[in-house]
């Protein structure tokens, strides 16, 4: 783990760590408050008391019912008291079943367990189910001995909410006794959670983090190598953050770097030959007068009678003369290529570049027809916007003019009647203005695209090589770029792409 | 995986050295037709506060469960439980006991704790358990509770609040536990006995 990841991933930990555990400190002590407010102790008491109070009831009610079968025992002691007999036991019963709420029925027996008297309450109209026992009462008047069983109920329901109650009650104190480990168990879940987001968090950051030091590492590498000398250099670049702008801004300094060093090169190769051209063009030019002199001399100081050696003399000297006059033309463009002078820039439109050209069309096209105009059909465009760069017009007019009569050549050679064609246009992109010159000739093979604009390197028996090495240096001072490819007619395309003014 | 299995040996073999600790009490331990039948007292769960809380009024719980182990394992061959709800009437003064769909009425406390946490002869697992480990050495555990919420009645006082947060669910099962857990636990094992053969 590369100590860049290292950092970042503290960074991630720290934060979320700081984050989520100040959650944690912050919701163990809201967890606790609100739990501490949710299950009140006051809330807790009222309900034990409220069982109490549930209690208590039952229990009057179980202490009024003695207390009625004791009324009863007492009423039934005083009849028996009064009357000797049992004759009106039943409606004395029968009152007291009235008075008493309690009292659902009342069943008087004597010692031999025969019945004396039994009255009974109507059944309850709601028909609630009632819970009845029976409280025994012995009741002795004179010589008669009486069990009274008096029966008494009341409503079931009281039981059932006494029960449900105590269980309320009881879940409500349990939840009570635990309030403590209730908030913990929340708080130690919520931090176990927050531990497993933290570990996720950690993971993604590591998988990230990864991500972002392998480009990184990736750019210092590359770096190096470009420090070494390696210019081919270039990193992909797939995301849309950051170290992608990173990455492409490297890959366009290389790019740059690589175009440079090219142009660099290429100037200098072209540099060194202008050198050697401007020698040779001293070295041959000075012996060509004295060659042609020598010869004329010869031919015209023969006064011998061999008219045969005379005619030899004669082819001699013709061949002497044209070969100079062939040295000549060549010395004359070498000498041109040596004194080809540095391009000097100045805003101009392309457009009226491409205007002086389509003026010199007629002049090369009778040039290649050697006196009549070749029967080649030129056609020369522009857009109708300006198209503003930094340009030396004569030099580039120029390197323009060779490559224009090199496609009228190549197109009259090969349509040396009619159906030759050569298109020249100007337009601009963004960034880039172009000027464009393509034909319908044969073309020019594609591994011979990249040495065309070598000097010295042509595939004409009369050229010199010169005119295209001279159109590249030309472009390439003017901090473009010439280009070669196939035409969409079949021939040659060659663009020449020169930077906008106020672009890059 | 190998650390998972490592873990799961080791709790395993953690809880049954747990269960071998527990303290051995008299178990009276007779074989019928292939199956143990077992007798023991568990009335010390019946504390001073657990005897208050039966004679309360409110309806009680007295849950008693045995399970047979083999000596050494954590491994349960059978489990038996049976529970009793104890409700003193207060309008009779005596004690309802209710033993699965059966209710019998019960003077005094003492014959309560006798019905309900006196074993005698209890068939603990059946035959079909015990055949496998003929000759083995194995041990009974009880366990006496008083007063556990059911599982079912659990889930119904305490249940998660509708959403889909994942910290709830998770926190309302461990509050569960605790909460419904029994308010007074006695466990103890019995002596070694020996599958017969």
């Amino acid at each position: 783990m590369s100590r860049f990841e290292r950092k970042i991933l503290f960074a991630i930990g720290l934060s979320v760590f700081l984050a989520l555990g100040g959650s944690i400190f912050l919701a163990q002590g809201a967890l606790r408050e609100v739990y501490r407010v949710g299950v009140n102790e006051r809330f807790g008491a009222e309900l034990v008391h409220g069982v109490e109070a549930r209690r208590g009831q039952l229990m009057a009610l179980r202490s009024g019912s003695e207390q009625v079968a004791d009324a009863v025992g007492w009423a039934v002691e005083a009849e028996m008291t009064k009357r000797r007999n049992t004759s009106r036991l039943e409606s004395v019963l029968q009152e007291l079943v009235e008075r008493y709420e309690l009292v659902y029925g009342i069943r008087v027996t004597d010692g031999e367990g025969q019945e004396v008297a039994s009255v009974s309450r109507e059944s309850d109209p709601s028909g609630a189910p009632m819970r009845t026992t029976t409280r025994d009462r012995h009741v002795e008047a004179g010589r008669t001995k009486l069990l009274i069983a008096v029966e008494v109920a009341v409503p079931d329901v009281y039981f059932e909410r006494l029960q449900e109650a105590g269980a309320a009650s009881e879940v409500y104190s349990r939840l009570q006794r635990q309030s403590a480990s209730v908030s913990d168990v929340y708080v130690w879940v919520f931090g176990v959670m927050v531990f497993l987001v933290i570990i996720v968090a950690f993971l993604i950051g590591a998988i990230v983090s990864r991500r972002v030091t392998r480009r990184v590492t990736a750019l210092a590498e590359a770096s190096r190598q470009v420090g070494a000398g390696d210019l081919t250099v270039t990193l992909p670049t797939g995301a849309t953050d950051e170290v992608t702008e990173l990455t492409q801004a490297f890959n366009d300094m290389v790019r740059d770097l690589r175009d440079s060093r090219t142009r660099i090169e290429y100037l200098q190769r072209i540099g060194a030959w202008q050198d050697f051209a401007r020698r040779l063009a001293h070295e041959i030019k000075n012996p060509l007068t004295p060659i042609q002199l020598a010869a004329q001399e010869m031919g015209e100081t023969y006064d011998g009678e061999n008219e045969a050696y005379r005619k030899k003399l004669q082819h001699a000297r013709a061949i002497i003369e044209e070969e100079v006059a062939t040295l000549r033309r060549l010395v004359g463009e070498f000498s041109a290529f040596a004194k080809l002078p540095r391009a000097d820039l100045s805003p101009s439109d392309l457009c009226d570049l491409i205007q002086s050209i389509e003026d010199s069309v007629p002049a090369i096209l009778e040039d290649v027809g050697g006196g009549t105009p070749a029967p080649v059909e030129v056609r020369v465009s522009c857009a109708t916007e300006p198209i503003r760069v930094r340009m030396d017009p004569m030099m580039l007019k120029r390197g323009v003019d060779n490559i224009l009569r090199n496609a009228i050549q190549a197109v009259y050679e090969a349509h040396p009647s009619s159906g030759g064609r050569v298109f020249v246009r100007a337009y601009a992109t963004e960034a880039a203005g172009f000027i464009e010159v393509r034909d319908n000739g044969p073309g020019i093979s594609k591994e011979n695209w990249d040495r065309v604009f070598d000097p010295y390197y042509t595939s004409r028996a009369e050229g010199t090589g010169l005119g295209l090495a001279i159109v590249k240096k030309v472009v390439l001072e003017h901090g473009g770029e010439v280009r070669l490819d196939r035409a969409p007619e079949g021939g040659a395309r060659f663009s020449i792409e020169l930077p906008l003014m106020g672009s890059r | 995986m190998k650390y998972w299995l490592a873990a799961l040996v080791l709790l395993t073999a953690s809880a049954a050295y747990a269960q071998s600790q527990l303290p051995p009490r008299d178990v009276g331990v007779t074989w019928s037709r292939g199956a143990p039948k077992v007798s023991f007292s568990a009335k010390d769960l019946a504390d001073e506060r657990v005897r208050e809380e039966l004679s309360s009024g409110l309806r009680k719980r007295l849950v008693v469960s045995v399970g047979s182990h083999l000596k050494g394992s954590n491994w349960r061959m059978s489990m038996r439980q049976f529970a009793c709800d104890v409700t003193l009437d207060l309008w009779d003064d005596d004690y309802l006991v209710r033993i699965g769909n059966q209710t019998e009425r019960l003077k005094s406390l003492e014959q309560v704790l006798n019905r309900c946490l006196s074993v005698e002869g209890l068939f603990a697992g059946e035959p079909k358990n015990y055949e496998p480990q003929k000759g083995k050495e194995m041990y009974f555990v009880v366990r006496a509770e008083f007063n556990p919420i059911s599982k079912k009645q659990c889930s119904e006082l305490i249940r998660p609040t509708s959403g889909n947060d994942p910290v709830g669910p998770i926190t309302v099962n461990i509050v569960r536990r605790r909460i419904c857990r029994a308010e007074r636990t006695i466990e103890f094992r019995s002596e070694y006995v020996r599958v017969p053969e």
